[in-house]
């Protein structure tokens, strides 16, 4: 079998969340993945969470997690000799990724010259131009300025910010769109020239917030924060505790709201002409709420699942963190797997997403310890022993 | 003129909602010709789930924002997939194209006999991208979702949210939209692969397990500790100041996050009262206390005011925008992201270009999305070589049309 991404060569210079998750698709598919990392390693291998069974700069498990099916050389491209050295690694490269702005470490005919047709994929927060475009981003800045914190979290208090790397991981996801589509481009013979391809993170992560803007674009008003869980038009929406667990509820249609009402014997409420529109019961959603979440309080949230699933009602289980890895219909499609490293050991983490069937991805598969493809990665491009151990001694290049 | 990155590639997008016409809206801003089937009953529900024939009267389904976002630069053709003629002109779409989408809840398309072993019969290189809530696999292979259920499921809430609050949402339809990149990044996927061997094949993608990676963070907690995270709400058990601070005006709010002492000592410049607070320790271990300077201060100027002041010394900051701020965004504006177009119905629109693009000029957007039917006549006969009088025999069959008729039952794909 050989793998859909086979002889796709990508180094990732970026080091970031978003460039790392972007390869780490690419590797998860078979392509050549190799992270440049500077002397004192990739950011992300500063993130949490972190491993207690090893130590840096192999103890963070995010960076492991992004790290998997790839190589890891470190170079120090700052330097005259470093940037010489990474060049003569991008001559057979597909892919050069990047987090910086701007032309200063590294420029597109830099790249042009030794690899003619590159693309040259920088994953920024703000894009390569305009005013915010060397603004400090975080993932929760991202989330600011698309509209979407606005929307979260109580109607009185400060609206309530995403946790984690949401945003960066949707940047890189969508950086992969783009790239292996720039990638094939050169392959179909639509593309003869290096290319630079900028992406946005706050303008991937927009996909979420676009129809809203068009809609106050067209209409004036915008929508105000309704409470957690509450998103306007949609009622009832969210998630109620049962007796031993979570209940995540969606009821859109007029049938769903029928099926939903008969399913927690609420049936005087199912034919109530003003509660055939969802906003007919999000304007009552104060008496509604009320009355099915006391009914809901007292089942099982597997069993109420089921059985409203049983009737098409849109219900999920909200598994914790605890629960996930358990639950049947995830163990049933391997959506978790293991990842190893020679430093902490194995990790359990997702597989990657997408399913093909006749090309599926490496399942889990080898993180590598930092800098552990250095040296045999320079000679591959000609670097031998002694002037390794020289570049090494210099401090232009890591790796035993 | 630059030929267009996926330029030769062919689309049949069955799919409605959210999910797989965003997928699909990847590939045709890359270039892929992309086209949409609806039919005059089972039209895009993107376009409304309510119809009434006062709505249809009011072509209320050429003036959905939603439907019009995520279709740009589409073809539309209406063809009843459950009329003879209607299925064979499908077969025969899918038989010169590269790729098939759909988000059909499982069963619709085996019983309308279209699916995959259906369309590989007539392409044996088709690529089809199927994308059920949960997988076509599995014992919940069948249950049905929406966007909010596959978040539900996928308990990223839990990490989202007060400690002492419920999990918490953070988007009415979160799944929807990531599982319509992971859609798009799954059919590249393929199609390099078939590229590469002659090889098409069957993409499954469970949109919950595509929200794993946006929970990375719990999920990877989990493995290493054995046990979940606590919430934390907009504080950091790491770092401070770290949350929402309230801005001049009614609701109004922005967003300041110092990570590391060289942005402490960055905005204890420019906030008086701040040099009363020393390292993290003692800004960590006081946090309520200067949060309570910190909001004095960003209390009495506006958000937008705040952000260009901090930014400036490179503090993490941002103005929480409204729906309305962010179509004024100066960063947007100047790197034209909202791209003006006309559209039948509505008039001018603004769209978001593609995310990525080539050089500093957005990728062009060459047209908004299309009407019902708008191009029957463009595919049925300049592609597949029908006649005027097959088109009007399938008009006057119902098979194709440009209007909507009342449909029967549920209209969503949940």
């Amino acid at each position: 079998m050989v793998a859909p991404l086979a002889g796709i060569r990508v180094l990732d210079i970026g080091g970031t969340v978003a460039t790392g998750y972007c390869g780490k698709l690419f590797a998860d598919h078979g392509a050549d993945v190799v992270d440049v990392e500077p002397l004192q390693g990739a950011a992300t291998r500063r993130l949490a969470p972190f491993n207690d069974r090893a130590r840096a700069p192999d103890n963070s498990a995010l960076h492991t997690y992004l790290s998997s099916n790839k190589r890891s050389v470190s170079v120090d491209v700052r330097t005259r000799e470093g940037r010489a050295v990474f060049l003569e690694l991008a001559r057979d490269a597909d892919v050069v990724l990047d987090a910086t702005v701007g032309d200063a470490l590294l420029s597109l005919s830099d790249l042009a010259a030794v690899a003619p047709r590159i693309v040259f994929s920088r994953v920024t927060w703000f894009g390569q131009t305009g005013p915010y475009a060397q603004f400090a981003g975080t993932d929760s800045v991202c989330h600011a300025l698309i509209g979407m914190v606005r929307g979260i979290g109580p109607t009185a208090g400060p609206p309530l910010l995403p946790s984690g790397y949401q945003a960066q991981i949707v940047g890189g996801l969508t950086a992969y769109i783009g790239t292996l589509g720039h990638v094939i481009a050169a392959e179909l013979g639509n593309r003869t020239a290096a290319c630079q391809l900028d992406t946005s993170i706050c303008e991937a992560n927009l996909c979420f917030t676009d129809v809203g803007v068009v809609a106050a674009f067209n209409t004036g008003a915008v929508a105000p924060r309704m409470g957690v869980n509450r998103f306007p038009p949609t009622f009832p929406l969210g998630i109620y505790p049962c007796r031993d667990g979570w209940i995540g509820v969606t009821a859109l249609t007029p049938g769903q709201w029928a099926a939903f009402c008969a399913l927690l014997d609420l049936n005087e409420l199912a034919n109530v002409p003003a509660y055939q529109t969802t906003l007919g019961r999000l304007a009552d959603a104060a008496i509604l709420e009320p009355i099915f979440k006391r009914k809901v309080a007292e089942q099982s949230a597997t069993e109420l699942f089921h059985r409203g699933q049983g009737m098409r009602i849109p219900l999920a289980l909200v598994p914790t963190m605890e629960e996930l890895f358990d639950v049947d219909q995830y163990v049933a499609r391997d959506a978790f797997g293991t990842i190893s490293h020679p430093a902490p050991g194995d990790l359990t983490a997702p597989m990657t997403p997408f399913k093909l069937y006749k090309t599926p991805a490496f399942a889990g598969g080898a993180a590598p310890r930092f800098a552990a493809d250095t040296r045999a990665r320079l000679a591959d491009v000609g670097i031998d022993q002694s002037e390794f151990d020289r570049l090494r001694r210099a401090n232009v290049v890591a790796g035993a | 003129m630059t030929v267009k990155s996926l330029h030769g590639v062919r689309v049949i997008d069955l799919s409605m909602g959210w999910a797989g016409p965003l997928a699909a809206r990847h590939l045709v801003d890359m270039g892929a010709e992309v086209i949409k089937v609806e039919s005059c009953e089972r039209f895009d529900w993107w376009r409304g789930w309510e119809a009434t024939e006062e709505w249809i009267a009011l072509n209320a389904a050429e003036q959905s924002a939603s439907f019009n976002t995520v279709n740009r630069n589409k073809l539309d053709v209406t063809l009843d997939l459950t009329s003879p003629d209607g299925n064979a002109l499908l077969k025969r779409l899918v038989a010169i194209a590269d790729v098939v989408v759909e988000n059909y809840s499982s069963g619709v398309l085996p019983k309308l006999g279209l699916d995959y072993a259906a369309l590989k019969a007539v392409n044996p290189q088709i690529v089809m991208l199927s994308m059920p809530a949960f997988g076509s696999s599995g014992p919940w292979s069948r249950y049905r979702a929406y966007g909010s259920t596959v978040e539900h499921a996928s308990g990223l809430p839990h990490l989202n949210g007060e400690p002492d609050g419920p999990p918490t949402m953070v988007h009415v339809a979160y799944g929807d939209a990531v599982g319509g990149l992971n859609g798009a990044a799954a059919l590249l996927t393929a199609l390099r692969h078939r590229r590469r061997t002659g090889d098409g094949q069957y993409l499954d993608l469970s949109q919950s397990e595509g929200l794993f990676p946006l929970g990375i963070h719990g999920i990877l907690h989990r493995s290493v500790t054995g046990h979940a995270p606590v919430r934390t709400g907009n504080r950091s058990a790491t770092c401070a100041p770290h949350g929402v601070y309230p801005a001049s005006g009614d609701d109004q709010w922005v967003v300041i996050q110092v990570l590391t002492e060289e942005q402490w000592g960055a905005l204890a410049g420019v906030v008086a009262g701040l040099r009363l607070f020393g390292g993290i320790d003692d800004r960590l271990a006081r946090r309520d206390e200067l949060d309570g300077v910190l909001s004095a201060w960003t209390r009495t100027r506006a958000p937008r005011e705040i952000m260009m002041q901090l930014q400036d010394v490179d503090v993490p900051a941002a103005a929480v925008y409204s729906a309305a701020d962010v179509i004024d965004d100066p960063q947007l504006a100047a790197r034209r992201f909202w791209q003006m177009l006309p559209r039948a119905y509505v008039g001018l629109q603004p769209n978001p270009v593609a995310p990525y693009r080539v050089g500093q000029e957005p990728m062009p957007i060459d047209a908004p999305a299309p009407t019902l039917g708008q191009h029957n006549r463009q595919v049925l006969v300049e592609l597949l070589g029908l006649t005027d009088a097959d088109l009007a025999r399938l008009t006057q069959a119902g098979v194709i049309g440009d209007r909507p008729v009342m449909p029967r039952g549920d209209r969503t794909s949940a």
